[in-house]
């Protein structure tokens, strides 16, 4: 349950190598896979003036929703909104956690909007990422 | 948008060509177990397909999924702000449309910025997720990573 002001905290999801490669190597997984890019191969991260490869923001993205999902409820899914900063980048090994706490609540329409404010967080309790979320009750 | 001109160039009105992605079941398998999500929605139930994790539509609606995308070498595109509104579920065994569109581009700070309109539809027009999406670029002429700017 969402009461404002309390932080929500959700579960801490390990960023591993091959995740990064399921999630950012392509589909489908053929010869070729992965595909090369800044997320998936140190050498080609490097050649872009970026010292090691990093997980994709859309995998940050990726546990939002999930948590967000808990929060709202699954209908979330389909109406939900969220907007994120990335702010540092994602590390391989790095475990994040995503945090919410409501900010406003509006009776709009018979339901109650919510607005929460966003953080994920690394083990180290270092931002990653920072926004805002909109859902509904 | 002209052949020659690479993603990076691209100005308010530019679009990058649509892509037209099926997702499977497996496919959305893939994605689910990379961001860890435990959840029976994902793999559906019988008569009723899963639903597809919304993170597969964002990374496959990053501009470097259009068939058109492309950099200088030794050129990669940063996402640093993303506003994303899901519309709709989306379900396994369905084709979607996502289509792209520069509506901004700015400077700050020495860096260029670019912000993008992007829409996932299904394969009856509905849409399913909308995104403002800003990038900047990194490589082949553009500052480096310790110069990004927030």
């Amino acid at each position: 349950m969402l009461k404002t002001g309390e932080w929500l905290v959700g579960d801490a999801t390990v960023v591993t190598s091959y995740r990064t490669w399921q999630f950012s190597g392509g589909w489908p997984p053929d010869s070729g896979w992965p595909s090369r890019n800044v997320h998936t191969d140190d050498e080609f991260a490097k050649a872009c003036g970026i010292p090691s490869r990093a997980a994709s923001g859309a995998m940050v993205q990726g546990y939002v929703v999930d948590f967000l999902a808990d929060v709202f409820g699954e209908d979330w899914l389909g109406c939900g909104s969220f907007n994120l900063k990335f702010v540092a980048p994602v590390l391989i090994g790095e475990s994040i956690v995503p945090k919410a706490r409501s900010s406003k609540t509006v009776d709009e329409s018979g339901r109650t909007r919510v607005d929460v404010e966003l953080v994920c967080e690394n083990q180290s309790g270092d931002r990653l990422a920072v926004g805002t979320a909109v859902g509904w009750l | 948008m002209d052949a020659e001109v690479t993603t990076d160039r691209l100005r308010p009105g530019d679009k990058l060509a649509p892509l037209q992605l099926e997702v499977t079941e497996e496919f959305n398998e893939s994605i689910v177990q990379s961001v860890g999500a435990d959840h029976s929605r994902y793999s559906g139930t019988a008569g009723q397909p899963g639903v597809v994790h919304p993170a597969l539509l964002i990374v496959f609606s990053n501009l470097t999924r259009s068939p058109s995308f492309k950099l200088p070498p030794h050129c990669a595109a940063i996402q640093t702000h993303d506003d994303v509104k899901l519309e709709g579920l989306a379900r396994t065994g369905d084709t979607f449309e996502i289509t792209w569109q520069v509506v901004d581009t700015y400077i700050r700070r020495d860096r260029h910025y670019q912000v993008m309109d992007t829409c996932v539809s299904d394969s009856r027009g509905r849409t399913i997720l909308t995104r403002k999406t800003t990038n900047t670029f990194m490589g082949a002429g553009h500052p480096g990573i310790s110069r990004i700017s927030s």
